[in-house]
């Protein structure tokens, strides 16, 4: 697991919004934020990728 | 020889072996401390998945379930809210975080890729590794918030958590966790059996599964299995493992494969046999299958089950520590470790019989049951939580049995006795009387399902629905083409896919979105709610199919809730999302009936299938929810409750304990 230093006031204003928004963790609103960062800059797998790992869930066909 | 551990984490270093035996000491240390002013000194949680509250207290009735009707008596028995929507991987996630969708981020079993459109797993993120530049695939669990027993750990109380759904890939915990649902096959599917047949292949149709021609040469038949790709080679070739099979009569044969000869009858399962998937590359990958010999005469047919990951050598860590899937292969042998390990594609298609599917079923049950009974052995204090899935599946293939208007049922069925639902109710509830033996005056037991079951007759393609009614345009040539890609998304303004879900194509956030967020969205969501809600169904006389649509706004608070469907269909009784909406075909007409084996389902409205709870003491809280389990078990431990649940600990009764009183029924 990778550590990351920050900004001591700036995380204890994290530590606040992440408690108002209903995050269990400044780390898990800090990794939400990155994610969504990182979903708008990288590219998507081929569709035939994702229909293999689909393939099989009872619940679809 | 090198072996394929390719989505391991790296090696531990000697100073993070000290740092983790230091960090486990210490919280001993302070288990110790809480456990002494603790109410209670175990918590026993045996979910059940999709044990149906009606269903259960029709069997009591009828005293076919003796366990849990004394559990009933002398503690409690009563319908345990569920989610919206009531489906297993947002429902079994609630009850681990203790909150609502909108703060774990599972809504529903798929959801669509905001770039593309393309249905995803919902609750697993597999990164392809040559795209990212990593050595192997990138596994992520994307079920947000943290489990209560993670809180349970950091104040130094252990827990066993085996195979509850959405836990793959596992989390650190001060404990074990073997994971459960969605933890994939060797081939990265959620399960892909193989058939090998003489028979041509234009006979059969096939949806799921892979089938290969094969040619008998005199008594021998000669195939290979596939597994995944060579990570270290760039041509992408597949993985295989050649067996052959030696006809010797018409009811037995002899499988060698990996040097070793297995004798096998026809008809009957083999047990699971170890896979060595050998490359160029020097690699190594180890799974595990059970062959079935369904004929040798006059064709021969062979099933395969699903390649599961060899929990003996996993390929990617499938328990916390990675050992733990290792220590319980050596304790109790191979078992099934594929999320859904009971092959429902394969009965709906025709390949397994009936009786094959529950004997698969069976099996994989019986694995569980050594693994929760020997978990109880163990874990002298804390806390233990099993979920077995064998209801679920038997009640999904086998609700034609009891639904006498099902497309699907067979009244011969019920005339030779067969009764696949209720005999595994018998069983759960033996394992209730197990179970109840191992819990002594400090033991809170108790029995939970994530959602109940009710009938599956008719799939409803809604964006058929919303193709007629001007919501969805489909571009030439686009019609029944998988995975939304037919869709003319520039005249577009909402779409389905996955079990329940409708989506705005909302601009901003999907890719060619073209509804403006705000008055136009919340506009176009009543809307669209309005008209579902008087769809009725003419083939059933104008029978209702939706009971509720919910506006995910006002259904879900938390960060995550934007990632929800803007609507929530809960679909009455008899009615679900059709098999080819779910993976986003759009066809050309709204009702299709089922055919299907698969004919029982729980994805409707979460009023109509309540899952049930059962404790060996009194519960006084009235409509208790899958939501309050966790602050419950944390607050018998004496633990604060979280700021992010958003469950309240029910009332549980210091007395009126249910032990080993029940022994000998």
């Amino acid at each position: 697991m990778a550590k990351i230093k920050m900004d001591s006031a700036l995380f204890s204003r994290a530590e606040k919004a992440a408690e108002a928004a209903g995050y269990s963790s400044v780390e898990e609103f800090i990794i939400h934020i990155v994610e969504k960062e990182l979903e708008k800059r990288e590219q998507s797998d081929p569709a035939q990728e994702i229909f293999d790992q689909l393939h099989g869930l009872g619940y679809v066909g | 020889m090198r072996d394929a551990r390719f989505g391991r984490p790296p090696e531990l270093s000697i100073c993070q072996w000290v740092q983790r035996f230091v960090r486990f000491g210490a919280r001993a240390i302070r288990g110790r401390r809480v456990l002494a002013h603790s109410r209670i000194k175990k918590f026993v949680v045996l979910g059940i998945d999709g044990m149906d509250y009606g269903l259960t207290h029709r069997l009591m009735e009828e005293n076919k379930l003796p366990h849990l009707a004394a559990l009933r008596q002398e503690g409690s028995f009563t319908k345990l809210g569920t989610t919206i929507p009531p489906i297993s991987p947002v429902a079994w996630s609630s009850f681990q975080t203790g909150s609502n969708p909108g703060k774990h981020n599972i809504f529903d079993f798929l959801t669509r890729d905001k770039r593309t459109y393309l249905p995803r797993l919902s609750s697993v993120d597999v990164q392809n590794s040559r795209r990212h530049g990593q050595r192997g695939p990138g596994v992520r669990l994307l079920r947000k918030s943290k489990p209560f027993w993670v809180v349970l750990g950091d104040h130094g109380i252990f827990s066993s958590i085996l195979r509850v759904p959405i836990t793959f890939p596992p989390e650190e915990l001060h404990g074990v966790q073997l994971s459960g649902m969605c933890v994939p096959d060797l081939r990265g599917t959620q399960g892909a059996f193989s058939l090998y047949t003489t028979e041509s292949l234009e006979k059969r149709m096939c949806v799921a599964g892979e089938r290969f021609v094969v040619k008998r040469d005199g008594n021998t038949v000669q195939a290979e299995l596939t597994a995944p790709s060579d990570p270290f080679h760039r041509n992408g070739q597949r993985l295989r493992c050649r067996f052959d099979v030696v006809i010797g009569d018409k009811n037995n044969v002899k499988l060698g494969v990996n040097g070793d000869v297995h004798a096998l009858t026809v008809g009957a399962y083999s047990p699971w046999i170890s896979l060595e998937f050998k490359a160029d590359s020097g690699l190594k990958v180890h799974g595990i299958a059970r062959f079935l010999v369904l004929s040798t005469e006059p064709e021969f047919q062979l099933y395969v089950t699903p390649i599961n990951i060899n929990p003996n050598r996993p390929v990617v860590p499938i328990s916390y520590p990675v050992v733990y899937s290792t220590h319980l292969a050596k304790r109790q042998g191979l078992f099934a470790t594929l999320g859904q390990s009971e092959d429902t594609w394969a009965l709906n298609e025709g390949v397994l019989t009936d009786d094959h599917f529950v004997q698969q079923c069976l099996d994989t049950t019986g694995e569980r049951e050594q693994m929760f009974l020997n978990s109880l052995d163990r874990a002298k204090r804390g806390l233990c939580v099993c979920v077995f899935d064998g209801l679920d599946r038997i009640q999904h293939t086998f609700w034609r049995d009891i639904d006498e208007e099902h497309p699907a049922h067979e009244p011969h069925r019920r005339e030779r006795g067969q009764h696949a639902i209720e005999n595994l109710y018998r069983r759960m509830d033996d394992l209730v009387g197990r179970t109840l033996e191992k819990c002594d005056e400090e033991t809170v037991l108790t029995v939970i399902s994530d959602h109940g079951f009710t009938t599956f007759r008719y799939g409803v393609d809604l964006n058929r629905w919303l193709e007629e009614n001007g919501y969805l345009k489909i571009r030439r040539r686009g019609r029944f083409r998988r995975g939304l890609i037919g869709i003319d998304w520039s005249e577009t303004r909402a779409f389905a896919i996955g079990l329940t879900g409708i989506f705005l194509n909302l601009r901003g956030r999907e890719a060619r979105g073209i509804v403006d967020p705000g008055e136009q969205a919340d506009r176009l969501r009543r809307e669209i709610a309005a008209g579902l809600a008087s769809l009725t169904n003419a083939e059933r006389a104008g029978e209702r199919a939706i009971r509720h649509v919910y506006l995910a706004p006002s259904t879900y608070h938390g960060p995550y809730k934007d990632e929800a469907p803007d609507l929530i269909v809960g679909f009455e009784k008899g009615y679900r999302m059709s098999w080819a909406n779910a993976m986003g075909q759009v066809t050309d007409r709204i009702f299709h009936e089922n055919t299907r084996a698969w004919s029982g389902d729980h994805c409707v409205d979460h009023s109509l299938v309540p899952g049930v709870l059962f404790c060996n003491r009194r519960i006084e809280t009235e409509s208790p929810s899958l939501v309050d389990i966790g602050p419950t078990v944390l607050d018998l431990f004496g633990l604060a409750i979280p700021k992010y649940m958003d469950g309240a600990p029910l009332v549980v009764a210091e007395d009126g304990h249910v032990g080993h009183t029940v022994k000998g029924l």
